[in-house]
């Protein structure tokens, strides 16, 4: 019995990549692959992850990170945009991704500070000569 | 709402928990251990930037020079505001004592990442609009870090169970996954996936 609606497995062909832009639900495989290997190398995995295994991590932390953005979401609407503070107030349970979220955004102010004083200096250097 | 900010002031450990704490006589899981052993430390010891190069240049940072400079800052722990010396020498301690695998196991812990440009490309077609922030792709892609982080450690801890070894397979995934959707870490849906 051949099930002829769009269900099964996101494998859209990569033909369509301009389309894709656009908003729908086309999703390319493997397009956190790389990144993957080395993550679940990092976390205990096999040097060499299994392809499959990857491959189901990567559908479900694609899926993961769509019932999160969407529960933010649902949060954000009440207020207006999608705000970062959405997803901070997303993790408030989970007391590692909240502080690891706090200090990722804490360095990234840090380092928008740093390159600030860099360029300053860059500037003032430039006109003193 | 604390501000995100007042709280990194505040708190200082970074890592993510395991889910269960290490099991001590497991081969298969030794380096598995370690990294749950450092756990509770915080990673900010200066490593090796060594080894690091040649680790990193394969890891298809390219483009984003914003990301490289992170992660450098990550691996070099340069944060005076979260710099314990006490927990930077036990780090350092533990560090020196790592065996290469180890080290490069830990390498790959500190330095992965999801590619800034993927993970805005998926959230832009996950929220349909263009309004995303660079913030928002770092929490995001932190967040998700960690969540795989859950996965592949509890993934371990089923293979110990079921006294395997090797490569992770999918089913110890799976497994692993119906044990954290079991401990609630996993968002549910309010409205049934349909078409799958």
């Amino acid at each position: 019995m051949h099930n002829s609606s769009s269900s099964g497995p996101p494998a859209k062909p990569r033909v369509g990549t301009s389309q894709a832009s656009e908003a729908s639900l086309k999703r390319k495989r493997g397009v956190f692959q790389k990144d993957l290997q080395h993550m679940m190398y990092g976390f205990g995995d096999d040097a060499n992850p299994l392809p499959e295994t990857v491959s189901l991590v990567e559908d479900i932390v694609t899926e993961y990170i769509t019932d999160m953005v969407h529960k933010a979401q649902n949060i954000a609407t009440k207020r207006g945009r999608l705000l970062t503070e959405d997803f901070l107030y997303l993790v408030r349970k989970d007391p590692p991704k909240l502080r690891r979220s706090s200090e990722l955004l804490a360095m990234h102010e840090e380092l928008k500070l740093a390159r600030k004083a860099f360029d300053v200096n860059e500037d003032s250097l430039a006109n003193a000569e | 709402m604390k501000d995100p900010f007042e709280a990194a002031a505040e708190e200082q450990d970074s890592p993510p928990e395991s889910p269960i704490p290490a099991e001590e006589d497991v081969a298969v899981a030794v380096d598995v251990d370690e990294e749950e052993a450092d756990a509770p430390s915080q990673p900010q010891a200066s490593a090796p930037p060594g080894p690091a190069g040649a680790g990193g240049g394969g890891k298809g940072k390219e483009e984003d020079e914003e990301e490289e400079e992170e992660n450098m800052d990550v691996e070099f722990g340069k944060f005076p505001s979260g710099g314990d010396p006490d927990k930077m020498a036990k780090m350092q301690a533990i560090l020196s004592q790592f065996t290469e695998e180890q080290m490069s196991r830990y390498e790959s812990f500190r330095r992965s990442g999801f590619q800034k440009s993927n993970m805005r490309r998926l959230l832009t077609s996950i929220t349909g609009s263009q309004k995303i922030s660079i913030p928002m792709t770092i929490v995001v892609s932190g967040i998700a870090k960690m969540f795989v982080g859950e996965l592949i450690e509890t993934a371990r801890i089923v293979m110990t169970e079921r006294k395997e070894s090797g490569p992770i397979r999918p089913c110890h995934i799976r497994e692993a996954y119906r044990r954290l959707k079991l401990e609630g870490k996993i968002p549910k849906r309010s409205v049934p996936r349909l078409f799958r």
